[in-house]
């Protein structure tokens, strides 16, 4: 039990320190001290910082898109309610970490393809937000089968702005902007900018 | 001689968009941009004032010519779904051709800073606004403008993804997707579709 609550401070201290430092200039012993751990103890779970950063990143987005999921599963009424509490949590929890949020939509590439392939397949964790569009759109089954990616990148490119901008802090405020990008290749946009104008 | 000295410049500017294709920003170093380019430390520092600065000219020039191919392949083309494909044809292209370009274009870019990140940016949005621009005599709604970002962002996403996963020469078989995602906005669905599965057949 001691293990794993090491390994977790450490994943957790890995995020807080490269968010902070950025990865490039953030050093094992940062890394050890924030976490609280010895150097061997660090070595004795991972060969190097690239290993620690991505088990790391892996870790954070995990979290991320089990909340997301959830407040998806759990939302009542038709499909465009449910994504926009999926999307509500996600603007949410990013909002709440502004810090962890630029690591992991902006700054992601700085520890290189490694980290960019894990970016991608974090993303790819969305998609069943957006499948089922397919079902409840009138002509869904006609759309693309990447749809889903496609909205995907509509929400991290609208996202990534905010946080470049330096409005991490509010990123609440665009859902409406989110909900018109991503359901409009299902619902057409007019449909799609209707949604977004409820709740 | 003044153009010796732009060219040498220019064969930099090339070297460094090569090389950090090929290696990522971060371990490309001066010493490998002037190897790639075949010039003199000297000549570098006369340039440039270091790595970034001679990356920020580089991807500058790389937009300029990458928008002077597509302007020359796409004005005139009429009717405006004809314009989109040709011009998102000739980007995917020019990225499949070079994939070390197409690399530092869309994927290294979001490594070297936030300047860097913002040259990115700009050239996503005159490469979108010139497609939109030759809308103007087809019939349409007023629509809301994040509307537009929808077909950007899905653009350079399912391209990011293509180039992170070393798939650069595969980018021509997105072609029916990117159109459906550049019009999805504009036509709404069944006529993206209808779009799409037109390019899909001439393929």
């Amino acid at each position: 039990m001691i293990a794993r609550s090491q390994r977790e401070r450490l994943l957790d201290a890995a995020i807080d320190v490269v968010a902070e430092k950025g990865y490039a200039k953030t050093t094992i012993a940062d890394l050890t001290k924030e976490a609280g751990i010895s150097r061997t103890t660090f070595y004795e779970m991972f060969p190097d910082k690239e290993a620690c950063f991505l088990a790391a990143y892996d870790v954070a987005a995990d979290v991320l898109a089990r909340r997301v999921a959830s407040a998806f599963e759990a939302a009542e009424g038709e499909w465009p309610a449910r994504v926009r509490a999926g999307l509500e949590e996600l603007l949410g929890s990013l909002a709440a970490e502004p810090a962890v949020a630029r690591l992991a939509l902006v700054d992601f590439g700085a520890a290189g393809p490694a980290a960019q392939r894990r970016y991608r397949a974090a993303l790819q964790r969305m998609t069943p937000l957006f499948d089922e569009g397919r079902d409840f759109a009138p002509e869904g089954r006609r759309l693309p089968a990447n749809t889903s990616r496609m909205a995907i990148g509509a929400v991290v490119g609208l996202i990534a702005e905010e946080i470049e901008a330096g409005r991490a802090t509010s990123l609440a405020k665009i859902l409406p902007a989110v909900l018109v990008a991503t359901l409009s290749p299902y619902l057409g946009p007019e449909a799609a900018a209707e949604e977004a104008g409820r709740g | 001689m003044a153009t010796e000295i732009e060219s040498r410049r220019e064969a930099l500017l090339k070297a460094m968009v090569r090389v950090v294709g090929r290696k990522g920003y971060d371990a490309t170093s001066v010493a490998d941009v002037i190897v790639e380019a075949g010039t003199s430390r000297t000549t570098f520092y006369k340039n440039f004032d270091d790595k970034h600065d001679c990356f920020l000219a580089a991807y500058e020039a790389m937009v300029e010519q990458v928008f002077a191919t597509i302007v020359a392949e796409c004005d005139g083309e009429r009717p405006w779904v004809s314009r989109v494909r040709k011009g998102l044809e000739t980007l995917i292209e020019i990225f499949a051709l070079e994939p070390e370009l197409a690399r530092t274009a869309v994927v290294e870019v979001a490594v070297a800073g936030a300047d860097a990140r913002q040259l990115h940016w700009d050239a996503v949005n005159r490469f979108k606004g010139y497609l939109e621009a030759g809308r103007g005599a087809e019939p349409g709604k007023e629509l809301p403008e994040q509307i537009s970002v929808m077909a950007v962002g899905a653009v350079s996403g399912l391209i990011f993804d293509e180039l992170v996963a070393g798939r650069a020469e595969q980018l021509p078989a997105l072609m029916p997707d990117l159109l459906f995602a550049m019009l999805v906005p504009y036509l709404g669905p069944a006529a993206a579709a209808d779009e799409m599965r037109r390019a899909a057949q001439a393929a």
